[in-house]
């Protein structure tokens, strides 16, 4: 019978096969000797690759969940929310505040549980409770995530001069030390800042970056002081953030956050009927949702400027508005 | 007996060299060491045969023949096929063991058990490779096994029940394959599983579908109990209906014999177990060191391809929140997938492939033809041909290449940067796209040339064809351009923003964008194709 060309399979020596069985094994040895070789190096590999894809992840979800208090590049809004890509932030937060744990986990606590409402705070809005097990949106590993995002700011924040820093004091806890060295450009103006943080909070006896406050001496509490100026109260609470006092608000020129407010006064005895302009000026600043111009996104403006002034602050600062 | 005595009698280097004779003996149960020479050097064994003793001493041995008939052991007759899935079958169990001990099957652990498994655990991956590609070639060479039993008429008169048990077998080996198929629990396996259990759910009648898919999951969705039901079926009950199965299958093949050839028996008689004393081939030694040669081998192909070619996916964790567009099954059913497509789930799902699946079954009781030989059976080669093609038509249709296609814009990006593994983006990678707009209405693969930009000129050029593909295709997508936008979002991670715009066949401007990010540090990979060894490359500080 004629052999079919497949009879080249028809192995039947023995020693054929016991050879290609000890090539076989010694293949098998050499591959995973590669393997063992590689191996470290794959696993670091490994490691960092899912860092990575989570910190993609979660830039993902800080576009759709935290931009818009914390800014689109982390450094925060004016009385909104604080700066997480902040020199301060990544160095000395979690001393200041006494926190035991790292830095990592002081960010997930925080965005996990969020953080509840003080009495004096000024920040606008309250961070949420974000993860799903205290009653947020998001899953623990999406918390994670964002964990992961949030700290690779690191590298970039920790380049930052004082001058850069976009930290905001908070008024509710001292900063007791700054990361920033005497001779770095911004240092005096990071400490000016940190004090007056800590005189509107009313704070006594502290000392910050080496420089020792004066207790206030008699006359110099809140109550004594009167009203303050309304150029301060404009700075200091925060409105120049979002709102240009020098700037016209027309079709052409309007504020990217809140409107202009250098022509105030030409259209805000007509934005709502009935009301005459100092009417309408005062209820934007006590009641900012009353009336949102068009164009306008409600809920951005702080709501709490009656508790942060006095009647006759925002009195004041309604004519000072009108009549700049 | 005491030592000393003997000794005395026998000398010293005589009672060594019988006392090791003596457990060699009695480790291969029955074999001396001069007999195992005997054998290495390819001798005839003497009379009465010596090398039969382990077949009636040992356990593992006496369910093996003791010998077989020539023509069968020739590889092209059975191709190894059978004991490849009996193998596949411990290598499965091996690997799937190391597996096991880093595994949790719950929603809150198994995920980052699968990473931790990855990047925390020494020859992890490759475990989880071979595991995964193991499970894959199991499918496929029990598949083949059939097609061979089915081609050489081997299902005929006696062995009917063999091959009724093989196709319980087959059964048992894809739901073994699926259900392992959710453990990971990212998106791949979630989706893939919802999909097959909802098929459970169309069994009629209703409150049959209900219960079946209720059990199976656990609770309407698959949640932290069906993952252990999954789990539980993955590694327990499976595995034992296997067992039991491939006990009753494998005494079936020994106790009819492997058929012979067609051609070397009239037809209609069966004469595997009669087998004339030049024609036979002992077990000890030619067939075992055969076996053995071929499972060795076997085995370093798994191991060379799981080290180059092959890479077990991982999507992203579950989200029963969000389908991934173009989510589809395992490949072995495509075939399944594709129906689905065409006819709704009760027929397409539950009573086709369970007609079929009986079919198959019957097939050896149903077939009236005593022959085996292929030129008596050719409307049975035939048909098993057409059937085979059928399958790969409806495999095809079962891709999202067909049918499934999203709006051209949403394809487009697809192409680029799936919501879901790699595509091509992802692995050329962060390094090799540099910042910037690239807009297509500029000559891009001219502006950014192969040589000085070879990775970004691939996208670029891909990004302009896939654009120009749907524009041709699609009547509603005309005069379309994209713009990429790649920027700096964090150290370390780019943001890229794909921004597609066009005009719908009423002259409509529409637009699409979507963004993804990419960290530098991301590996991505195809489950087939060339490993990404860039790791070993050294960094740049140690440069």
């Amino acid at each position: 019978m004629r052999k079919p060309w497949y009879s080249i399979f028809y192995v039947k020596s023995p020693i054929a096969k016991i050879g290609l069985g000890i090539l076989a094994v010694l293949a098998g040895i050499v591959l995973v000797l590669f393997l063992m070789a590689t191996e470290n190096k794959r696993m670091d590999a490994q490691t960092a690759s899912w860092e990575g894809r989570s910190i993609e992840k979660g830039a993902s979800l800080f576009i759709a969940n935290c931009a818009s208090c914390h800014g689109l590049d982390g450094k925060g809004l004016p009385v909104v929310a604080p700066a997480l890509n902040s020199r301060y932030f990544f160095s000395q937060r979690i001393d200041d505040v006494g926190f035991t744990g790292s830095l990592k986990q002081y960010v997930k606590g925080t965005i996990h549980s969020g953080r509840p409402s003080k009495v004096s705070t000024q920040w606008v809005n309250i961070m949420p409770t974000w993860s799903n097990q205290v009653g947020g949106p998001l899953r623990e590993d999406q918390v994670d995530q964002l964990v992961d995002f949030v700290l690779n700011w690191e590298e970039e924040a920790m380049a930052q001069t004082p001058e850069e820093d976009p930290w905001q004091f908070f008024q509710d806890s001292l900063s007791k030390q700054l990361p920033y060295s005497p001779d770095e450009p911004g240092y005096d103006e990071k400490v000016a800042e940190a004090i007056a943080a800590a005189e509107a909070a009313g704070a006594v006896g502290y000392e910050i970056g080496g420089v020792a406050a004066e207790a206030p001496t008699e006359g110099e509490g809140d109550a004594a002081a009167g009203p303050r100026a309304p150029e301060d109260l404009f700075a200091s609470l925060g409105c120049a953030g979002c709102h240009n006092i020098n700037a016209d608000q027309t079709d052409e020129s309007k504020g990217p956050v809140g409107p202009n407010l250098g022509n105030l006064a030409d259209h805000a005895g007509s934005r709502v009927d009935g009301e005459d302009a100092e009417t309408y000026v005062h209820q934007s600043i006590v009641d900012p949702g009353a009336f949102v111009v068009p164009g306008y996104m409600n809920g951005v403006m702080p709501q709490n400027f009656a508790d942060q002034m006095s009647e006759d602050e925002i009195q004041g600062l309604v004519e000072w508005l009108l009549s700049h | 007996m005491a030592v000393q005595p003997e000794v005395e009698k026998k000398g010293l280097w005589r009672s060594f060299t019988e006392g090791a004779d003596d457990i060699f003996t009695r480790i291969t149960a029955g074999i001396s060491a001069g007999e195992f020479r005997r054998m290495l050097r390819g001798e005839p064994p003497g009379r009465p045969n010596p090398r039969l003793k382990p077949h009636s001493e040992a356990f593992l041995l006496h369910i093996k023949p003791t010998y077989y008939h020539e023509s069968v052991t020739r590889f092209t007759h059975t191709f190894r096929l059978g004991i490849l899935s009996t193998y596949l079958f411990l290598f499965e169990t091996i690997t799937g063991i190391f597996l096991m001990i880093w595994y949790t099957p719950s929603p809150d652990q198994a995920y980052a058990d699968m990473i931790a498994i990855l990047s925390n655990v020494p020859y992890g991956q490759f475990m989880r490779d071979l595991h995964r590609l193991g499970a894959e070639m199991m499918v496929a060479i029990v598949t083949l096994h059939m097609v061979r039993t089915y081609l050489t008429g081997s299902y005929k008169p006696p062995r009917q029940f063999t091959w009724f048990t093989g196709v319980i077998l087959l059964v048992v080996t894809l739901f073994l394959s699926f259900s392992g198929y959710l453990l990971p629990w990212d998106q791949l396996a979630f989706w893939a599983v919802t999909i097959g259990t909802s098929m459970a759910e169309a069994v009629p009648p209703k409150i049959v579908g209900e219960t079946v898919n209720l059990l199976a999951r656990g609770a309407p969705d698959i949640s932290a109990n069906g993952l252990l039901r999954f789990y539980l079926l993955h590694v327990l009950f499976l595995p034992l209906v296997l067992f039991l199965f491939f006990f009753v299958h494998y005494y079936k093949v020994v106790h009819f014999g492997i058929s012979l050839p067609a051609s070397e028996e009239e037809v209609g008689q069966d004469t595997a177990n009669k087998v004339p004393a030049d024609k036979r081939v002992y077990f000890l030694p030619d067939v075992l060191i055969d076996e053995t040669a071929v499972l060795i081998a076997f085995t370093t192909l798994m191991i060379f391809l799981v080290t180059f070619f092959f890479s077990a996916p991982l999507e992203s964790i579950a989200n029963p929140q969000s389908t991934p567009l173009h989510t589809v099954a395992p490949w072995y059913f495509y075939w399944l997938q594709g129906m689905l497509k065409i006819a709704d789930k009760t027929f397409a799902g539950v009573i086709l492939p369970g007609v079929l699946l009986v079919l198959l079954m019957a097939i050896p009781y149903l077939d009236p033809n005593p022959s085996r030989r292929v030129r008596d059976r050719r409307v049975a080669i035939i048909s098993g041909i057409v059937a085979g093609v059928v399958m790969i038509i409806l495999s095809w249709m079962g891709t999202p290449q067909y049918a499934a296609q999203a709006a051209p814009p949403v394809e487009v990006v697809q192409e680029m940067m799936p919501e879901e593994g790699a595509g091509i983006v992802r692995e050329i990678g962060y390094d090799e796209i540099p910042n910037g707009v690239y807009d297509t209405r500029n000559d891009l693969p001219a502006m950014y040339p192969e040589e000085e930009y070879p990775g970004m000129h691939e996208i670029l050029v891909e990004f302009e064809d896939n654009i120009k593909y749907w524009d041709k295709r699609d009547s509603d997508f005309n005069e379309a351009y994209g713009v990429l936008t790649v920027s700096q979002e964090q150290p370390n991670l780019k943001r890229l923003d794909w921004d597609i715009r066009w005009l719908d066949a009423e002259g409509v401007e529409g637009s699409f964008q979507r963004s993804f990010w990419l960290h530098k540090d991301s590996l991505y990979w195809e489950e087939y194709g060339l490993k990404d060894f860039g790791y070993l490359m050294p960094t740049e500080e140690e440069q």
